[in-house]
């Protein structure tokens, strides 16, 4: 796995080559637009973290080069330019993904990962949120690292459901969205009842509720 | 009087108002005063003339009237108004037409040796006006009148002459302090309009209806103004471009400390390291907010939002970023009931308000307490309502805590100090009001910040 990071701030290069280092991606380094740009003309890289306020070239140049010379090599801008524009500018201009400095190295690299994976091509992979993961392949959770739970068709489409976005909160409609089917018929409580037998399998403190609101787990453990 | 005087000094159009006044005022009494004494003076002349008049008739015209009787007289109905014909009597002769005649009345004692032409005289106590005239047949003729009835002859026509002064003056005061109240509009006007201007409004003031004299003024401050609104772009360009210049060294600090987490280290080193990111994180937390300030701050006109936006969509939003502040701080934070609302405003600047109201109320609010969000929806306004159990913001407090930076006295808390700056400059730029009060007013503690927006 091969890593082009662009970025000028020594600092905050070093950390983050250090960081990418630390989980086995080779990284090569450069501090322009370009030298970023014939960086990638003699050697494949598997992605590229691309900062926007460039020396010289700047970043959404540099983005627009690449994909101009018809490279699908997935980037990742990582700037301190939060501005709405900016964003839209970045993403239709090819990005893969944005991320906000300043930034966390694990969501970093969590967002590396999950570009990766969709170049990959990988339909259901493994949802998790830290403390619980669900194998969509074998309809199995595990918990706090104990044993595999297996869950029924419901229990599995509820936490599914919750563990699509964690730390994102669904109502009762929602849930009952995803667990019934078209026309078939809600049962009243079934939601708290899956809830309830959830967390009896997993642990209560896995699925929160929010009063008011709905359901959630957490994000991030 | 003084109050007078220092107001006519401030006010150019009560000055002008007073002083045309005035003006017309001394100028009324002149002319009037002039215009009653030439008329005086002619009315007399006209009298004059007609007591010669009368003398020259009966000269002339040899008027029968007896000698021995001595005297005629034309009266009129008004007694007073009477004109006495005599002929003056010979000095020599005096006792003895005094004696000659039974009437006393009709003969007045004038003096036999009056020169011709008219004279006022005291007879009696009484004033006259006595005309004398040699006749062709040498005798001498006295035409007499008293002077008050010829006074109030003279002074009525007088008066009438000056009367159109004394009508005309009050109208005239009304006239010009009408006149100059409607010269003065386009400056009231322009006034007002400036007046009712929002703190960011600072396009120019048309200057197209405005007299020729004022212009300049305004033309004047419009270049203050447009000088004003750059330094204050400047200074907004400044904090948002400082917040993000200061992003790449908080980004490179909080990525060295995440790393050093994972170096081999002793329980004290990890307990300070753990300090340490929480500073970090502090100083993320203020840059963003500054950031989140300096947009509301320059973003002057309120965008009209083409699509409305969900008050419950909003509170999920905000309670799904703020899950974990609370959770850390074991406070439960919830929906009360469950209306909703559409409102047509920009969904940024609602989460904006309605997350810097509930992460103040969970960093205000002790361990273990409770958070809760609510709505009101009438016919015109929807109210937003974030109700905590803290300890709540004194009444003499509630108007300072929306400077940038105020902390309420004795609170520890580790918030920007800007949240609810922000939450004001935002509700202000789309119309809405803020009020605070306590939760529970008879303990005098938690916090209710309602915001009062209007439906469209």
């Amino acid at each position: 796995m091969r890593v082009l990071l662009v970025e000028d701030d020594p600092m905050i290069g070093e950390a983050v080559e250090n960081a990418l280092k630390d989980v086995s991606y080779a990284t090569d380094w450069v501090k322009s637009g370009q030298a970023a740009l014939s960086a990638l003309q003699t050697q494949h890289y598997d992605l590229v973290l691309l900062d926007l306020g460039l020396p010289g070239k700047d970043g959404l140049q540099v983005l627009a080069t690449i994909r101009a010379a018809a490279n699908a090599v997935p980037v990742v801008i990582v700037t301190a330019r939060d501005g709405l524009d900016d964003r839209l500018r970045g993403l239709d201009g090819g990005a893969d993904d944005y991320v906000l400095k300043p930034f966390e190295m694990a969501e970093l690299l969590a967002r590396m990962r999950a570009v990766l994976r969709r170049k990959a091509g990988h339909a259901a992979p493994v949802l998790g949120n830290g403390r619980v993961s669900l194998d969509p392949a074998t309809r199995e959770a595990v918990a706090d690292g104990s044993a595999p739970v297996q869950l029924s068709n419901r229990e599995f489409a509820l936490l599914h459901a919750l563990l699509i976005r964690p730390g994102a909160i669904l109502s009762r409609r929602d849930l009952e969205d995803r667990i019934y089917g078209w026309g078939e018929e809600v049962e009243s409580n079934a939601v708290e009842f899956l809830i309830h037998a959830l967390r009896r399998k997993l642990g209560s403190d896995i699925i929160k509720n929010v009063r008011g609101v709905g359901w959630m787990v957490s994000k991030g453990g | 009087m003084d109050g007078f005087k220092r107001r006519l000094n401030a006010s150019l159009q009560l000055k002008l108002s007073f002083s045309l006044s005035l003006a017309v005022l001394v100028v009324a009494v002149i002319a009037g005063i002039f215009s009653f004494v030439s008329a005086l003076h002619e009315a007399h002349e006209l009298q004059d003339d007609t007591l010669r008049q009368i003398a020259t008739l009966i000269d002339g015209q040899g008027v029968p009237f007896l000698r021995s009787q001595a005297a005629a007289t034309w009266e009129s109905d008004n007694k007073d108004s009477r004109v006495v014909v005599e002929y003056l009597a010979d000095p020599s002769q005096a006792g003895q037409q005094d004696a000659g005649s039974g009437n006393a009345r009709a003969r007045l004692p004038i003096p036999a040796d009056l020169p011709d032409g008219a004279h006022t005289l005291r007879i009696n106590g009484e004033s006259f006006r006595v005309l004398v005239k040699t006749a062709a047949s040498g005798g001498r003729i006295a035409v007499t009148q008293e002077s008050d009835v010829r006074d109030e002859i003279a002074r009525d026509s007088a008066l009438r002459t000056s009367m159109p002064f004394l009508i005309l003056v009050p109208i005239l005061f009304f006239l010009i302090a009408d006149l100059v109240r409607k010269m003065f509009r386009p400056i009231a006007a322009l006034s007002a309009e400036i007046d009712q201007r929002a703190e960011r409004e600072l396009h120019p003031v048309e200057t197209r209806h405005l007299p020729v004299e004022v212009r300049p003024f305004v033309v004047a401050i419009n270049r203050l103004l447009t000088r004003v609104a750059q330094s204050m772009e400047a200074q907004h360009r400044f904090v948002a471009d400082a917040a993000h210049e200061l992003r790449s060294p908080m980004t490179a600090l909080s990525l060295q400390a995440e790393r050093l987490a994972d170096a081999e280290m002793s329980a004290t080193a990890r307990e300070r390291l753990s300090s340490l990111r929480q500073g970090i994180e502090r100083g993320r937390n203020l840059l963003d907010q500054l950031l989140t300030l300096a947009r509301a701050q320059s973003s002057s006109e309120p965008p009209r939002a083409s699509e409305a936006v969900s008050v419950q969509h909003i509170y999920r939003r905000v309670l799904e970023d703020l899950m974990p502040l609370s959770e850390s701080k074991e406070i439960d934070v919830g929906v009360e009931g469950n209306e909703d609302a559409a409102l047509r405003v920009s969904e940024l600047d609602l989460t904006a308000i309605v997350k810097n109201l509930v992460d103040n109320a969970i960093r205000y609010t002790p361990r273990g307490g409770r958070v809760d969000l609510s709505m009101e929806k009438t016919s015109t306004h929807v109210v937003l309502r974030v109700i905590d159990n803290g300890p709540g913001i004194a009444s003499d407090e509630r108007s300072r805590v929306f400077d940038p930076f105020y902390r309420t006295l004795g609170s520890d808390q580790v918030g920007s100090g800007l949240g609810l700056s922000i939450v004001k400059t935002i509700a202000d730029r789309i119309g809405a009001q803020i009020h605070l009060e306590f939760a529970d007013r008879a303990n005098q503690s938690g916090l209710s910040v309602s915001i009062r927006l209007p439906l469209e």
